[in-house]
């Protein structure tokens, strides 16, 4: 059995629209952007949104919330994901290795078969809205596994079939450019410019204390259950140097440098962050208000 | 705004008086989310009772409280339910999501409650599994207080109270982390959903940080807006006050009569019925004569307001008797209702004249002196067309 995490990130993006507003900021990159669904939220508020992460998965859902502004599933489509396609070769035994260890064999099965079937969509925005759904599904057989008298037992097809008519209701335009792209921070910041920069600093060891419903479901997708997230983040900018703090602060720092020319920068911590993090924004820029509605939401809001 | 009259120092009368406004802010909310009367009221009795079997610290259950209270107090100003919303189906949906965070500002703007009150209304419609609104959080990212009114508002809004039990264990692990839910069921055999009724936390409200006057009129001025009468209250409560001192109304008068002013229009949050109606005409007497009813109704049952419930009731009333719901006749109208109805209809007709070319336009003083001892008392008339002239 897999340990499912206590605390989980709390990102509110009402809140940060709320800021926004307040500094009249229209266009937003967040380069950490995790499950856009924060993004999402601030698009469909007429916000320009531009994501970065190293996950591909994170990417692919965003092409499906945050880049789509007209594609959805309609029932014959989610009908040729949720179950096996007659006349398609499938690989059943993808994720044999899980099986037994976190999920049933018809589990395993169906994870295969979604696998395949999700790869023969037609559109990027169709593939990221059924990965979100079946992301969902997957957490809820992980939460299962947990507490398996807790919950309804539901047919694997039935649940996905529910959780990916879901997604469509996030399918929204705002008549602007939104992107997302696979890439490490510093490209992100580079390519792209915006009036906020949203920057939500990975925790040190960070790597080690990854929920597994995120990196296991990069697993799923890379078609791998072996995957472990060294692969996706060694040469990335935290992934390297996640267990010194030293060159954590200077990477928090150069990351802030880089981000000099953005009017705002909200920098989102939590109390027991707050005095590592506190420190290296105000030496980065001169005006910062500390806004903390609660002790797992601080926002430290930069201005130029 | 000193819309009442002194406490004489009194610090348990200035609670009070915010407690009422409160609650009635909390029906009014209720009112433009098109719920039920009283949905707020058990909504927050229920969140109590449930939060204290969630765990949640004891400092934040009258929080919890509150914020049941307030739960769709965001709902006013939703472009999905203001009056005339042409919004298509699947936009108005997007909107009605914006609720739980609109009732946060609202919350957090408000001095006197606590604070923690603005997040618990924002998360209260937030699922386990991510699929919730506004903010899409997930797992334990959302805070128990909020789980805990999400567990009341489902209790509320079933037919049968087994009907809540049935689909919080079918949605364990989707809707509601299967702990709660299991916490849930506890609760709900123990106590076989039976709790004690509201009655308003008054220790936990800082009165210094809020006049309950200035609330009401916040409250006004929003219901004007979400009508789409902007501004409508303030013109009434001008006229009718200036009427009423020119009549010689004593303060109590005086005092009811500002607070029905501000709180007429609360009857006809959702109520999609034309507004534009000329009120001079039959035709409608009966729907005006229902929303009265239905705005005195969110003023009776607390004390601070209870004074102007009915002078809202008999708003639709007419002079000759000939009016609406209960008939009455001349004097058996109370004063404070003969002058807010002439001023209401003063209002209503001043803003439609303007809006007519003016070669057909006949002055709203013309127009309402010729419903002078028909509709309206002739006194009231007269006193309210010099109150306009004056301000004019």
């Amino acid at each position: 059995m897999i340990e499912l995490h206590e605390r989980t990130r709390r990102i509110s993006p009402t809140r940060i629209h709320e800021i926004l507003l307040r500094y009249g900021a229209k266009s937003l990159v967040d380069p950490f952007m995790g499950l856009p669904t924060h993004l999402n939220y601030l698009k469909r508020h007429g916000i320009a949104v531009h994501g970065g992460d190293v996950l591909e998965w994170f990417v692919r859902v965003g092409e499906g919330i945050v880049v789509n502004d007209l594609t959805i599933l309609r029932d014959h489509e989610v009908a040729e994901i949720v179950e096996m396609i007659p006349g398609r070769i499938y690989a059943l035994d993808l994720f044999k290795a899980w099986e037994g260890v976190f999920f049933t064999e018809e589990q395993c099965v169906y994870l295969g078969v979604w696998f395949d079937n999700v790869r023969n969509l037609r559109s990027d925005g169709q593939t990221g809205l059924a990965i979100l759904g079946l992301w969902r599904v997957f957490c809820y057989w992980l939460q299962k596994a947990q507490e398996p008298d807790e919950m309804p037992d539901l047919p694997p097809s039935e649940l996905a079939w529910y959780y990916i008519r879901q997604t469509e209701r996030w399918v929204a335009s705002n008549m602007r450019r939104n992107t997302v792209r696979q890439s490490d921070v510093m490209q992100t910041l580079e390519r792209q410019r915006a009036d906020a920069l949203l920057f939500a600093p990975p925790p040190r060891n960070a790597l080690h204390h990854a929920d597994p419903r995120i990196w296991m479901w990069e697993a799923w997708w890379q078609g791998n259950p072996y995957f472990t997230l060294e692969h996706a983040y060694r040469d990335t900018l935290f992934g390297a140097r996640s267990n010194d703090p030293a060159a954590y602060q200077r990477s928090i720092a150069g990351i802030l440098s880089e981000a000099g020319e953005y009017p705002l920068l909200i920098v989102t911590t939590n109390e027991s962050r707050l005095g590592e993090i506190e420190p290296i924004v105000r030496n980065a820029r001169a005006k910062v208000e500390c806004y903390a509605p609660n002790d797992s939401e601080i926002y430290l809001i930069a201005t130029a | 705004m000193a819309l009442f009259q002194e406490a004489d120092g009194d610090p348990r009368v200035a609670l009070d008086r915010l407690a009422d406004v409160l609650s009635y802010y909390g029906a009014v909310g209720d009112a433009a989310a098109e719920l039920a009367f009283g949905f707020s009221l058990r909504k927050a009795a229920f969140a109590r009772s449930i939060a204290e079997a969630l765990e949640v610290e004891a400092p934040l259950l009258d929080a919890v409280a509150i914020a049941g209270l307030m739960h769709s107090v965001g709902a006013l100003g939703n472009p999905a339910l203001v009056r005339e919303s042409d919004l298509p189906e699947r936009l108005a949906t997007m909107e009605r999501w914006d609720i739980p965070a609109a009732g946060a500002r609202v919350c957090a703007a408000i001095g006197a409650i606590p604070e923690h009150v603005a997040d618990i209304v924002r998360w209260q419609s937030e699922a386990w599994d991510g699929t919730g609104f506004p903010d899409q959080l997930r797992w334990n990212g959302i805070p128990v207080p909020s789980v805990a009114l999400a567990l009341a508002d489902r209790l509320v809004r079933a037919n049968e109270p087994e009907e809540a039990l049935a689909s919080i264990a079918e949605e364990a692990g989707r809707s509601f982390a299967p702990t709660h839910a299991r916490a849930f069921m506890l609760w709900f055999h123990r106590s076989g959903a039976e709790v004690e009724p509201f009655t308003f936390p008054r220790s936990t409200l800082r009165s210094e940080f809020s006049d309950p006057g200035d609330l009401l009129l916040d409250i006004a001025d929003r219901i004007d807006r979400h009508l789409g009468v902007a501004g409508r209250a303030r013109n009434v409560l001008r006229l009718s006050e200036a009427s009423a001192h020119a009549l010689g109304c004593n303060a109590g008068e005086i005092e009811a009569l500002r607070i029905a002013a501000l709180t007429f229009g609360a009857g006809e949050l959702g109520d999609a019925f034309e507004s534009t109606l000329d009120p001079l005409v039959r035709l409608g007497l009966e729907r005006r004569a229902e929303r009265a009813v239905a705005g005195a109704r969110l003023l009776e049952g607390l004390p601070t307001v209870a004074a102007a419930a009915p002078l809202v009731a008999a708003r639709a009333e007419w002079f000759d008797g000939t009016g609406k719901p209960a008939g009455l006749a001349r004097d058996m109208i109370p004063i404070g209702a003969r002058i807010l109805a002439t001023a209401i209809a003063y209002d209503a007709i001043d803003i439609d004249t303007r809006a007519r070319p003016a070669a057909r336009r006949t002055t709203a003083g013309e127009r309402l002196d010729g419903a002078a001892g028909t509709h309206f008392d002739p006194r009231v008339v007269t006193a309210v067309l010099d109150a306009a002239k004056a301000h004019a």
